[in-house]
């Protein structure tokens, strides 16, 4: 059928049905390796974990940080009284102090992720 | 607070709020139609077909996300509560962050439009897609309600027209963008308003802290500004505190708005550059509205016994600056507020009617329009119907109601295979029932009952992790249910896109 005529069908684009199944788009490498190979499914496992691993030490950390300053404030309440140019220490630390750590917390994860899939995609390019 | 409105003490000259208004409006209908010029299919209406740029997507991340509790309640808790206050933006960003860490590359890779999308995708089961639809759409409707109580607010005070006009507004103007352009004309109008939004803050408080420099006028008032007197508001407690630091960290994975705009990126990696970048934009912004906060303390600290605190971002310039100055800048602030009422709206109204009209519609795009209507209007009613509470208060307890159900479905979804859907059905009905019982009990138990019962005002802290329980001790009892794709959709979840 398709050989008979140059012009490809219309298709209708829409968005997944509720009926319809949701999954099974071509992501060649994905697929591949989860299906087809178990050494493949190693990989991806491994990947999984290491990506897993990741996340959690950098959400542990940031956490262990930001739940350290209210009990630290509640275990030693005369830190309100140091202040810097009049301005007390727990208002610096909450209004200034904690966004440059956030955001140094979210470089060091995008790095160390992509170079997790650098990894694993040379590990499928060699295969 | 209404006493107060109603006597006009807090009130500007109206041609300045008016003026305020129509500019933002006009503004946000136009590049909506722009927009319509270049959106013609149904993948443009509903995730822009996916080719949005980091910089772009990041702006719009960025103005949709900055809602009215964050321009106005922020500022208006910080008069208030204090340094207890400086916790909201810290953790609005941070929920980001950890958006960042577990949810967005996987979440654009799954290659769903919606939430209930990934949810059938992962679970391969229909109830479960029926169940988190459900929830989105409360929590979405429950987020907008904020919204409108705020444009409420801003409203009355800068125009004297009656409540229902700021939130009747904000709706007409919502779907006027929405039904027209869908979400392709609304990324361009978002990215605009993150950027109307950070100047209508800066400038004014660049003038102000000038004006209090040069005149020697009180900025800090030696410090004084900062002690605990001033507060109205009880302290928090080291519960309290942990318990709303976590909801809002792991709410806002879960917010419907949010998560529909990592289907714009092109692929996994960019979706985290684009996070990148949104955790980049929160953290300056919300500078801005701390040091409001501030000033307040000092210069309108008679909002706060007003109960009008959330107002102190509209009024400040005026009682810095007097005249021609004074009108424009406070027509400034005015614009940047209705600004993050209409993106926050159109943002939510965009994601609900995503799945509403999936659910219901088919996914057409005239469903889509229909689907936006009727979610604008539903929240519309509600917000009529109740009162405002504090801005930053309420939306804090949508925050710990999609922590304790859509979170762990996403969490636990995305990273482990033994899901099962009894598990993640059971799992989100509990958080549902436990956290939205609280709510429900502090609300009815009336004012001051979340300071004195604080495990039932701030629930995050034992209803995050009984959802997150019970979805994994279901999940192990039912094993028998795993879906059998799980290994296939968790490879693609995590394995980068061909290069």
């Amino acid at each position: 059928m398709e050989e008979q005529s140059d012009v490809p069908r219309r298709v209708r684009v829409t968005a997944p049905r509720t009926a319809a199944r949701a999954t099974g788009a071509s992501f060649p490498v994905a697929r591949e390796m989860a299906e087809q190979s178990e050494v493949g499914q190693l990989f991806v496992e491994s990947l999984i974990r290491s990506q897993l691993r990741l996340a959690l030490v950098v959400a542990g950390g940031f956490l262990v940080i930001l739940i350290g300053i209210p009990v630290l404030l509640t275990v030693f309440p005369d830190i309100d009284g140091v202040t810097v140019l009049t301005v007390p220490v727990p208002w610096l630390l909450l209004g200034l102090g904690v966004y440059p750590l956030v955001i140094g917390c979210a470089v060091l994860y995008v790095r160390s992720a992509a170079r997790n899939e650098r990894r694993f995609q040379d590990l499928v390019d060699d295969d | 607070m209404t006493d107060a409105l109603d006597d006009g003490l807090l009130q500007l000259s109206p041609a300045v709020g008016y003026t305020a208004l129509v500019l933002v409006s006009l503004s946000t209908v136009l590049i909506g139609i722009y927009g319509l010029r270049i959106s013609r299919t149904t993948g443009d209406f509903y995730v822009a077909s996916r080719t949005v740029r980091p910089w772009w997507n990041a702006s719009a991340i960025g103005g949709e996300y900055l809602s009215a509790a964050s321009f106005l309640g922020i500022a208006g808790l910080i008069l208030v509560s204090g340094v207890d206050a400086l916790w909201f933006p810290i953790g609005y960003t941070a929920g980001y962050l950890m958006l960042l860490l577990f949810v967005a590359a996987p979440l654009r890779r799954s290659g769903a439009y919606t939430i209930p999308d990934f949810a059938q995708a992962r679970l391969d089961s229909l109830l479960v897609r029926r169940v988190t639809s459900l929830l989105v759409v409360v929590v979405g409707w429950l987020y907008i309600v904020p919204q409108l109580h705020g444009a409420a607010l801003t409203v009355r005070i800068t125009t004297g027209l009656p409540a229902w006009a700021g939130p009747l507004a904000v709706v007409v103007v919502v779907c006027l963008s929405v039904v027209t352009g869908g979400m392709r004309s609304i990324t361009f109008v978002q990215a605009f308003q993150y950027w109307l939004k950070l100047t209508a803050l800066a400038v004014p408080v660049a003038f102000i802290l000038f004006r209090l420099g040069t005149d020697g006028g009180a900025v800090t008032a030696g410090g004084s500004a900062f002690t605990a007197d001033l507060d109205t508001a009880a302290d928090a407690s080291l519960y309290g505190t942990i318990s709303l630091v976590i909801a809002l960290l792991f709410g806002t994975l879960g917010l419907p708005h949010v998560l529909v705009r990592f289907y714009t990126n092109p692929d996994g990696a960019s979706a985290r550059r684009t996070t990148l970048i949104v955790l980049g934009l929160l953290s300056v912004f919300y500078l801005f509205p701390t040091v409001y906060g501030i000033l307040g303390r000092i210069h309108t600290p008679e909002l706060a016994a007003a109960g009008a605190a959330d107002a102190t971002v509209l009024l400040l310039p005026g009682r810095i600056f007097d005249g021609a100055t004074g009108d424009l800048l406070s027509a400034l602030v005015t614009a940047g507020a209705f600004a993050a009422f209409l993106s926050t709206t159109s943002g939510l109204v965009v994601s609900l009617a995503g799945v509403v009209s999936q659910e219901f519609f088919h996914g057409s795009v005239r469903g889509f329009r229909s689907a936006a209507l009727l979610s604008a209007v539903v929240p519309l009613g509600v917000a009529l119907m109740t009162d405002s509470l504090a801005l930053a208060g309420s939306v804090g307890s949508v925050f710990a109601f999609t922590a304790s159900t859509i979170c762990p479905l996403l969490l636990l979804g995305i990273w482990w295979r033994g899901l099962t859907d009894a598990g993640a059905i059971a799992g989100m009905l509990t958080g549902a029932v436990l956290c939205g019982g609280a709510i429900t009990a502090t609300a009815l138990l009336g004012p001051g009952a979340g300071e004195r019962w604080v495990w039932l005002g701030q629930p995050a802290l034992w209803t995050v992790p009984a959802a997150f329980l019970t979805m994994v001790l279901v999940s192990r009892a039912t094993a028998g249910r795993r879906p059998a794709s799980a290994s296939r959709v968790l490879a693609r979840l995590h394995t980068p896109e061909p290069r």
